[in-house]
């Protein structure tokens, strides 16, 4: 998929990401301060919102075959079965019961399959909407602080399937994160943006670690820092 | 029916109160399932599409949920009179013509609480339909069924306005018993023959049928729901 040129303001929010890639089959990872326009790079390429400029290049890939998991995700009005059975159901393709218990099982959601969705947890809500992003096998999957509210046991469980899903048919994924050390451990590509315009794209420890660029850096001993106050005040 | 008749017969005044009714529910019902399909589509249609004039329309329609019944009434008189436009359709003094002034009344209230319900939520839905990869129609029907309460709410609503309307249909349908007499029209009656207990009791009669239909309603409206234990 290429991003051409995109261009987009709302409101004093001006993005304009130039020219860049997002290679099929790889992890790609955005990052970047609050309101630089991750989420709305991931809209404009879901095509929840239109460009004013620019255009994106699918290659091939057809909007069914990508998907987008939310923050705050929306439930339909039922159970949790039949928001995970949904994106199947639109599809025509009849619901495989024993491959819906298995995932809930791995993700600890096996007593919850006939619950109320929207009566869940927040973190089982961001479980059961990872379930209903890939129960459909799409080939493009964007991941908008989905994982954020899970705890570091779960968080672990979904980069194990990432990792698994990557080993037996590799499709492409968006994450946006602010966990830097989950963006890190995760993508093989990276995209730093900044006040809307994407300020590098590529080889994540370039990016990261041997970067010229003084906003990426200050961004980075930023995260760096609060890691390692976190840390400091486990230890102590 | 006819048990039903002969008692109601002998209980009130000869008003004909069995056909009151029926003329009633019959109005009601298919005024109500008109501006129905009228509000909802126009809801939907006004919340969709983006016009020039559109907040004019909205404040218009806006003004047109508490429209006095008695002016839509006067209205319809004069369109379906012998000379008014529509006077060959022979729709005055007749259950067509009053349910066609309903349908005036309650299509504004339906589509304004739809378009309210739909401006509020539709958003989150549409979006949430695009990143699971449905098309137009399957958003559509997802934004109507996940909207379904409100809609169920507006279409309650409407019933209502339409069940205890007097004035257009006084108007339009002229009170002709046996005809066009309807409940409230009845009640209007009664009270101008001085004849207050039988009015009250009709009045009470007329609430006890709303309740028994609304809560038939409610109970199938329920089941739908029951799995809400948030």
């Amino acid at each position: 998929m290429r991003i051409i040129d995109l261009e987009k303001k709302q409101g004093d929010f001006q993005m304009k990401t130039g020219s860049f890639a997002i290679e099929e089959g790889k992890i790609h990872g955005i990052i970047g301060g609050n309101g630089c326009g991750k989420t709305t790079l991931c809209k404009l390429i879901m095509g929840m919102t239109l460009p004013d400029r620019g255009r994106i290049d699918y290659e091939g890939l057809k909007p069914r075959e990508i998907t987008m998991t939310a923050q705050r995700p929306y439930f339909i009005r039922g159970s949790v079965y039949e928001n995970i059975c949904y994106p199947l159901k639109i599809r025509h393709i009849r619901p495989e019961e024993q491959k819906i218990n298995e995932w809930l099982e791995r993700c600890g959601l096996k007593g919850k399959k006939d619950q109320y969705a929207r009566s869940l947890s927040s973190g089982e809500q961001q479980k059961v909407s990872m379930i209903r992003a890939l129960i459909f096998e799409p080939k493009c999957v964007m991941i908008d602080e989905t994982l954020s509210n899970l705890d570091p046991e779960n968080l672990e469980l979904f980069e194990q399937v990432i990792f698994e899903i990557q080993r037996e048919r590799p499709i492409t994924w968006i994450l946006i994160s602010h966990r830097l050390a989950h963006i890190y451990k995760m993508c093989e590509i990276l995209h730093f943006m900044h006040q809307g315009e994407i300020l590098a794209s590529g080889d994540k420890e370039e990016i990261l670690f041997r970067t010229e660029d003084e906003r990426i850096r200050r961004f980075v001993a930023n995260e760096v820092i609060k890691m390692e106050g976190s840390h400091a005040a486990f230890e102590s | 029916m006819q048990v039903i008749k002969g008692f109601l017969d002998t209980f009130f005044s000869d008003v004909g109160v069995f056909d009151a009714i029926c003329v009633t529910f019959q109005m009601a019902f298919c005024a109500t399932a008109i501006s129905s399909v009228l509000g909802i589509l126009l809801g939907l249609l006004l919340e969709r599409v983006n016009f020039v004039g559109k907040r004019l329309v909205i404040r218009v329609n806006r003004t047109l949920m508490g429209v006095p019944p008695v002016v839509v009434g006067l209205v319809v008189y004069m369109l379906v009179m012998r000379r008014g436009p529509l006077g060959s359709l022979n729709l005055l003094f007749s259950i067509k013509g009053m349910i066609l002034a309903q349908v005036l009344i309650i299509t504004p209230i339906i589509c304004g609480m739809t378009y309210t319900s739909l401006v509020s939520r539709a958003g989150a839905i549409r979006a949430f339909a695009k990143t699971m990869g449905a098309d137009a129609i399957q958003t559509q029907w997802l934004v109507v069924r996940e909207l379904k309460n409100e809609l169920y709410f507006a279409v309650v609503t409407g019933f209502g306005r339409s069940i205890s309307e007097v004035g257009a249909v006084m108007l339009v349908g002229g009170n002709i018993k046996g005809h066009t007499r309807t409940m409230t029209t009845t009640i209007s009656l009664l009270k101008s023959q001085g004849i207050f207990t039988e009015g009250l009791t009709l009045g009470v009669l007329l609430l006890l049928m709303a309740f028994v239909i609304q809560s038939l309603a409610d109970f199938f409206q329920r089941g739908e729901s029951s799995d809400e234990n948030y």
